[in-house]
């Protein structure tokens, strides 16, 4: 059943009607969930002690850098599936997501870099964790540069979809760079094992955060991925018929 | 052993190939001084990141078209075909090439560090980085130009440069702890580990790379 659900869902077709189901929902819980949490977070929350009103650029700061790991780790899985089991939609999601993952990943830099003046007194520090999510921001620039190149598209497919699994060490680099390296950033505040360091008040709207701006870029990804079966399936009857 | 012979042989007649990066990074290496004032302190400085970028650009250099007589003559499309192992053949290129450019340049190092700081111990510390991160370097910038094998050698370099950077953070702070006196092989054995995994993983993945080029 999962199998065939899976099997009917890869196809191009299919994921463009189905899609459009759900894109509504997506767009207007997600939408809900951010402004409802940003605001909470921004006006509602305790200042913190020692940074102030500063602080609060985490509730755009900590999604965006988190979001920007996730992309590239869903890329990963799209990139395996593609070369795997040769699912044509997995290679439309990986350059569908590329230029979103380089969207998010440079709101990260720029509002960490916003943050860094009033916390640290630079807004740059060539620190491990700061410098990895700049080679993640340089690689998804490669990346759209890779695919840019080649003007047929499997071939491009094939290419891009290698050096997203090569660059996925990046991954666990950017993650671990706080506890590798001594470095300006503080270990992570919420962890799957620990209790989370920071304060319930400023957590939950943290958490809202996250799950809203994830379910924004969600959408942002379903319409780029859209993007990406009109351009290389617009010869198909269905995608006239769609339109 | 034939087809080490063979690439070594190849590599050998293409002069430019082997001594142009050889003879750019002893350039920048003896403009270095130039451009600082003639102070010990000044020297040592900025020396070692110079030294490890330097590296690293020779690498790029050396990789630039090391696939790209192979692509055009048809030599990579036989190989394939062939029942020789591809991977295998790829790993030994990249090893002559290392044997042929990078240990040099390794070399080169350790006389440069001689001559800029009159330090032996510490020169003799940057000899196995520079050998170790050179053959990374390589497999690095190998994979990228595979990646744009027909395509110009700048992307495959901004591609994979990138993945070149966590080596360089390395580099450093061996470097910090060599000065400082605190044991360096943890980092030694950590470039070490790296490599391992790279060029065991590499040849495998450029090889379907220059597959899904020929397809």
């Amino acid at each position: 059943m999962i199998k065939r659900f899976i099997h009917q869902f890869a196809s191009p077709k299919t994921y463009l009607f189905q899609v459009d189901k759900v894109y509504r929902y997506i767009l207007y819980i997600s939408l809900i969930i951010y402004s409802f949490s940003l605001t909470w977070g921004l006006l509602f929350t305790p200042e913190d002690f020692v940074q102030g009103n500063s602080y609060r650029i985490i509730y755009l700061h900590v999604p965006a850098s988190f979001i920007s790991q996730s992309l590239y780790a869903i890329m990963a899985i799209a990139s395996i599936t593609y070369l795997i089991w040769r699912v044509k939609l997995a290679a439309y999601f990986i350059i569908a997501i590329a230029p979103i993952g380089a969207m998010t990943t440079f709101i990260a830099l720029i509002s960490g870099s916003i943050w860094g003046i009033p916390t640290w007194g630079t807004w740059w520090q060539w620190d491990a964790r700061i410098t990895s999510t700049l080679i993640l921001f340089i690689m998804y620039l490669g990346l759209i540069s890779l695919h840019n190149s080649f003007s047929n598209y499997e071939k491009a497919d094939k290419l891009l979809s290698w050096l997203v699994i090569v660059g996925f060490v990046n991954i666990p680099i950017i993650k671990k760079s706080v506890d590798w390296w001594s470095t300006l950033h503080q270990s992570a505040s919420i962890t799957l094992t620990d209790k989370p360091s920071i304060d319930p008040s400023m957590l939950y709207p943290l958490i809202g955060c996250i799950i809203g701006f994830f379910g924004l870029i969600i959408c942002l990804v379903i319409l780029s991925s859209k993007y990406q079966i009109f351009k290389r399936e617009r010869k198909k009857s269905w995608v006239k018929e769609y339109v | 052993m034939k087809i080490f012979y063979l690439e070594h042989l190849k590599l050998r007649k293409k002069t430019r190939n082997w001594l142009g990066p050889i003879l750019v990074f002893s350039l920048i290496m003896i403009a270095y001084p130039l451009t600082v004032e003639f102070l010990q302190t000044n020297l040592e400085k900025g020396f070692y990141s110079l030294l490890w970028i330097s590296i690293l650009l020779s690498m790029m250099l050396a990789t630039e078209d090391i696939f790209l007589e192979d692509f055009s003559d048809g030599t990579l499309e036989q190989t394939i075909i062939s029942n020789s192992s591809f991977p295998l053949l790829i790993a030994k290129k990249i090893f002559i090439y290392w044997l042929m450019i990078g240990v040099p340049i390794s070399f080169l190092s350790f006389l440069f560090s001689l001559s800029l700081t009159q330090d032996f111990n510490l020169s003799l510390s940057i000899f196995p980085l520079s050998v170790v991160s050179s053959y990374i370097f390589l497999n690095l910038f190998v994979f990228g130009n595979a990646l744009s094998l027909n395509k110009g050698s700048v992307l495959g370099a901004i591609i994979t440069m990138p993945l070149a950077l966590p080596v360089l953070i390395i580099l450093g702070k061996s470097v910090i702890a060599i000065e400082f006196g605190i044991n360096y092989v943890e980092f030694l054995l950590l470039l070490l580990g790296i490599l391992s995994i790279i060029i065991t993983i590499v040849p495998f993945i450029i090889s379907y790379v220059i597959k899904a080029h020929l397809e």
